[in-house]
C-alpha cells in the first residue's frame, strides 16, 4: 500500500510541476470570465447601428417604429440617422439613393455611416410591406423589430378605426396572466430554484465525471508511455506488484484532476455564495438530500475507476502517441454517447432509452448522474452500481496481467496481441 | 548456506517459441556472475524470470532464500538495458523515489541519493533535472539508484554501454565494491574484457540453452591455445606439425606470411616450435598466445552475433 501512495504522489507531483497543470488550473476560471466579461465588452464596443426609415404608407408609422428600436429604460437597439436628401419619389427610388449611404460611399449629413434602412410601403393587397436593408448579411435582429412594431402600429389602427377605445386597447394589450409552474415532485407543490437544482447538479456531475475521464485519460496514457518507452516500467515492476503501480498512477492523476476541480468548484463555490448566498445554500442543501453526495460519490468513483483502469491498460501496450491516438479515436467515439444523452435526461429523466443506456456499464455513471434529480428507486442504484463495479472488478482481473504483458513488450501496438493477451489473463 | 540465486531446469515458452530451455545454474554470495551470449541467446528472458516479472514454464528460481523473488523485491537492485529515468526529476528526487519503492523512507531514500552523487562526482547535479545532465552522467545516475537501498543481489543489465573508457573503470571498482560488502552480482555484457576481469563465474547461453556455466579459467580452457608463427615459409609445410588441430594464414608485411595454428587441448606449443625449426622453416617471429574470453565465446556459442 505505501508503495501504491509513493507511486501516486511522484505522479501527482509530475504534473503539478509542469506548465501545463497551472494552464489547466487558471484556464477554466479565465475562460468562464472571457464568456461573461466579452459579449459585454463586444456590445460596449460596438456602436448602436444608424437605420433610416422611410414611410410610404401614409399611415405615420415611422415614429412608432423609431420608439420600438428606442424604447425606455433600455439601451437602445439602433438610433435613427439624420435623413438623406429626401423626398424620394417611390420605394424603388429610396432603394436605388440609400444604396451608396449602405455601401459606406456616401457619408449621411453628420458625417457619419448608414447601418440600416427600412422602407415601408404598401403591398399590392391592401396592406404593408418593409424592405429591410442592411449594411451587415446578419441585422442582429433588428429587422425583426421593425416588422413587430410595424405590425402592432398597424393593428392598434385597425382596431381603433373600428371603434375600440384606445385606452382599452392599452389595458388588452398590457395584460399578462401571472403562471406559476406546479409538480408534484416539488417540494412545495410549486416549482422554484431549489426544485431545479437537484437537475442541474446532476447534469453538471455527469459533465464533471466526463472531463475528469477525458482529461485523466490523456495523463494516464502518457504516464505510462513515458515509463514504458524508457523502460523506468521495468525497474517499477521489479520494485512494486502491477496493482501497486496501477493503483498508484490512477490515484495520482485522479488526485490530479481533483485538485484542479476543487480549485474550480472553490472559485464557483465562492461566486455563487458571493452573488446569491440562497442559492448556495440551497445548493449545498441539494446534495445532503436524499443522500445525493454518497449516491454522486458511488458512480464519480466507479466511472473514473472503470475508465481509468482501461486507458492504464491501453497505455501499456503502446510506445508512441500515435499508437495511443487511434486507440483513443474510437473511445472518444464511445464518450460522445452519453455526452449527448445527458442533456436529454435532463427534460426525461425516465424516457424508456435513456433507462437503457443506464444499463451499459460504460455509460451507467454518467447516466445515473444525469438522471439522479428523478431519484431512481434503490433496486436501480444499486443494481447498476453492482454491475459497474463487477465490470471494473473484471477489468482490474485481466489488466493486471495484461498491463504486466504490455509492459515488458516491445514492438508496436497490436490489436491482436492486446485482446489475446486479455483473453489468456496472462503475462506473455 | 543458501546459493544467493539457485536456477533449477527452468524452461520459458511464449507459444511454440522456447525462449529458455532447461537452465540451471546456482550462484554463491558474494560471486559476480557474467551473463554473456549472443543476442536473442534467452538472457534478458532469464533476468526477468529471476526477477519475477515473468513466470517460468517449467522450473523453478530461487532468488535470495525465496521460491517467489517478489517476496525480497526489496533485497534486489536492477538495471535495465536500453534504460531511461524521468528527465524532469532532478537525480536525488529520481533515486529518492526509486529508494522509496524499496522500503526506504522517503528522506532516508534522498539522503543517500545525495551522498552517493556526491560521492561519484554528481554532487553539483543533484538537484538539476536529469534532462540537463550528458548521458555519462544520466547512466550514472541509473545506476546508482540500482544500488541506493543496498541490495543483496545487484542486477545489471548491459551496465557498461555507452559509458566512456574512465567511467567504464570506476563502474568495475563499483561492481567490486558491491561483492566486496557481500553482494551478489549479476551482469549482461557484451564486451568480454570487464566479465575477464570481474567475473567469479560466467554463464554463457546460446538459443535458449546453456553452452557454459564456470570460471573464467575454465571458459578460456574451452577454446584451443593458438601459436602464431610469421615469415618466409610455405604455410601448408605447417599442417603436420604435431599437436596443430588447424591453420588459419594470413598475409604479413614484406611478402612474408602469417599462420596461427591452433593446438589441440593440452599439447605442449614447445614440441610444435621445435619441429617447426628443425624443418629450417624461415620463422622470423612466434608467439603463443593464451585464449581470451571472447575466444571460447566464440567457441562455445558457435561464432554467434555477440
Amino acid at each position: 500500500m505505501i508503495r501504491l501512495l509513493r507511486i501516486a504522489r511522484r505522479e501527482y507531483l509530475a504534473y503539478v510541476r509542469t506548465p501545463g497543470f497551472w494552464l489547466s488550473l487558471l484556464l477554466l476560471p479565465v475562460g468562464l470570465s472571457t464568456i461573461v466579461v466579452a459579449p459585454l465588452a463586444v456590445s460596449q464596443a460596438t456602436p448602436t447601428p444608424r437605420i433610416a426609415i422611410v414611410d410610404f404608407t401614409g399611415e405615420h408609422l415611422a415614429p412608432q417604429v423609431a420608439a420600438a428600436l428606442n424604447p425606455r429604460g433600455v439601451p437602445p437597439q439602433a438610433v435613427i440617422a439624420p435623413d438623406p436628401p429626401r423626398p424620394f419619389a417611390n420605394p424603388d427610388d429610396a432603394r436605388a439613393r440609400l444604396q451608396p449611404y449602405l455601401r459606406g460611399q456616401h457619408p449621411l449629413p453628420d458625417g457619419g455611416n448608414l447601418d440600416a434602412a427600412a422602407i415601408i410601403r404598401p403591398d399590392n393587397h391592401g396592406g404593408v410591406a418593409v424592405d429591410f436593408w442592411s449594411r451587415n448579411l446578419q441585422s442582429g435582429g433588428l429587422e425583426q423589430v421593425v416588422s413587430a412594431s410595424v405590425g402592432d402600429a398597424i393593428r392598434r389602427d385597425r382596431l381603433r378605426s373600428l371603434g375600440v377605445d384606445p385606452k382599452a386597447l392599452s389595458q388588452v394589450e398590457s395584460f399578462a396572466p401571472d403562471v406559476a409552474l406546479y409538480s408534484p415532485r416539488a417540494a412545495s407543490g410549486k416549482v422554484e430554484l431549489k426544485d431545479r437544482l437537484p437537475t442541474l447538479a446532476g447534469l453538471a456531475m455527469g459533465v464533471l465525471l466526463l472531463m475528469v475521464v477525458l482529461t485523466g485519460a490523456g495523463m494516464l496514457l502518457n504516464s505510462v508511455m513515458e515509463e514504458k518507452t524508457s523502460r523506468i516500467i521495468e525497474v517499477l515492476l521489479s520494485s512494486a506488484s502491477v496493482p501497486e503501480i496501477m493503483g498508484g498512477k490512477i490515484l495520482g492523476v485522479a488526485a490530479v484532476t481533483g485538485t484542479i476541480l476543487a480549485f474550480w468548484m472553490t472559485i464557483a463555490g465562492v461566486l455563487v455564495a458571493v452573488r446569491s448566498p440562497q442559492v448556495a445554500s440551497e445548493l449545498v442543501g441539494v446534495f445532503l438530500q436524499h443522500g445525493r453526495w454518497a449516491y454522486f460519490v458511488l458512480y464519480f468513483v466507479g466511472g473514473y475507476l472503470m475508465f481509468a483502469t482501461l486507458y492504464v491498460t491501453i497505455g501499456a501496450f503502446c510506445e508512441t502517441s500515435r499508437e495511443a491516438q487511434t486507440l483513443l479515436g474510437p473511445m472518444m467515439i464511445v464518450m460522445t454517447i452519453p455526452a449527448v444523452f445527458m442533456a436529454q435526461a435532463v427534460g426525461h429523466p425516465d424516457l424508456p432509452l435513456l433507462r437503457t443506456l443506464t444499463w451499459i456499464p460504460l455509460f451507467t455513471p454518467f447516466m445515473m448522474a444525469a438522471r439522479a434529480a428523478s431519484d431512481p428507486p434503490m433496486w436501480e442504484i444499486a443494481s447498476t452500481a453492482a454491475l459497474m463495479f463487477a465490470v471494473t472488478a473484471f477489468e482490474l482481473w485481466v489488466a493486471v496481467p495484461a498491463f504486466k504483458a504490455g509492459a515488458l513488450a516491445t514492438g508496436r501496438f497490436d490489436v491482436r496481441v492486446f485482446f489475446a493477451t486479455i483473453m489468456r489473463r496472462r503475462p506473455a | 548456506m543458501d546459493a544467493a540465486l539457485a536456477v533449477e531446469g527452468v524452461t520459458k515458452r511464449y507459444g511454440a517459441f522456447t525462449a529458455v530451455e532447461d537452465l540451471s545454474f546456482t550462484l554463491g554470495a558474494g560471486k559476480i556472475l557474467g551473463f554473456l551470449g549472443p543476442n536473442g541467446a534467452g538472457k534478458t528472458t532469464t533476468v526477468r524470470m529471476i526477477l519475477g516479472l515473468v513466470a517460468p514454464t517449467a522450473g523453478s528460481v530461487r532468488v535470495l532464500g525465496e521460491d517467489d523473488p517478489a517476496r525480497v523485491r526489496n533485497r534486489i537492485g536492477f538495471l535495465p538495458e536500453e534504460r531511461g529515468l524521468y528527465r524532469r526529476m532532478s537525480p536525488v528526487s529520481a533515486i529518492g523515489f526509486l529508494a522509496s519503492l524499496k522500503g526506504l523512507s522517503t528522506a532516508e531514500g534522498r539522503r543517500r541519493a545525495r551522498e552517493l552523487l556526491v560521492a561519484h562526482g554528481l554532487g553539483d547535479f543533484a538537484d538539476k533535472p536529469i534532462r540537463s545532465l550528458s548521458k555519462g552522467m544520466a547512466q550514472k545516475v541509473q545506476i546508482l539508484s540500482t544500488l541506493v537501498h543496498r541490495p543483496d543481489l545487484v542486477i545489471l543489465d548491459e551496465p557498461f554501454s555507452g559509458l566512456d573508457p574512465a567511467n567504464q573503470q570506476a563502474l568495475e571498482d563499483l561492481i567490486r565494491g558491491i561483492a566486496a560488502r557481500g553482494a551478489t552480482v549479476i551482469f549482461s555484457t557484451h564486451v568480454m574484457q570487464h566479465a575477464e576481469r570481474l567475473c567469479d563465474q560466467v554463464l554463457l547461453m546460446a538459443r535458449g540453452r546453456k553452452v557454459f556455466d564456470g570460471t573464467v579459467e575454465a571458459a578460456r580452457a574451452s577454446a584451443p591455445r593458438t601459436l602464431l608463427m610469421e615469415g618466409g615459409f610455405d604455410a601448408s609445410a605447417l599442417a603436420d606439425l604435431p599437436g596443430v588441430a588447424q591453420l588459419t594464414t594470413e598475409p604479413a608485411e614484406a611478402g612474408a606470411v602469417r599462420v596461427i595454428a591452433a593446438l589441440n587441448a593440452g599439447a605442449p606449443a614447445q614440441e610444435a616450435l621445435r619441429e617447426a625449426f628443425a624443418r629450417g622453416l624461415d620463422i622470423r617471429r612466434f608467439e603463443l598466445r593464451e585464449p581470451h574470453l571472447h575466444d571460447a565465446f566464440l567457441v562455445l556459442t558457435g561464432g554467434g552475433d555477440s
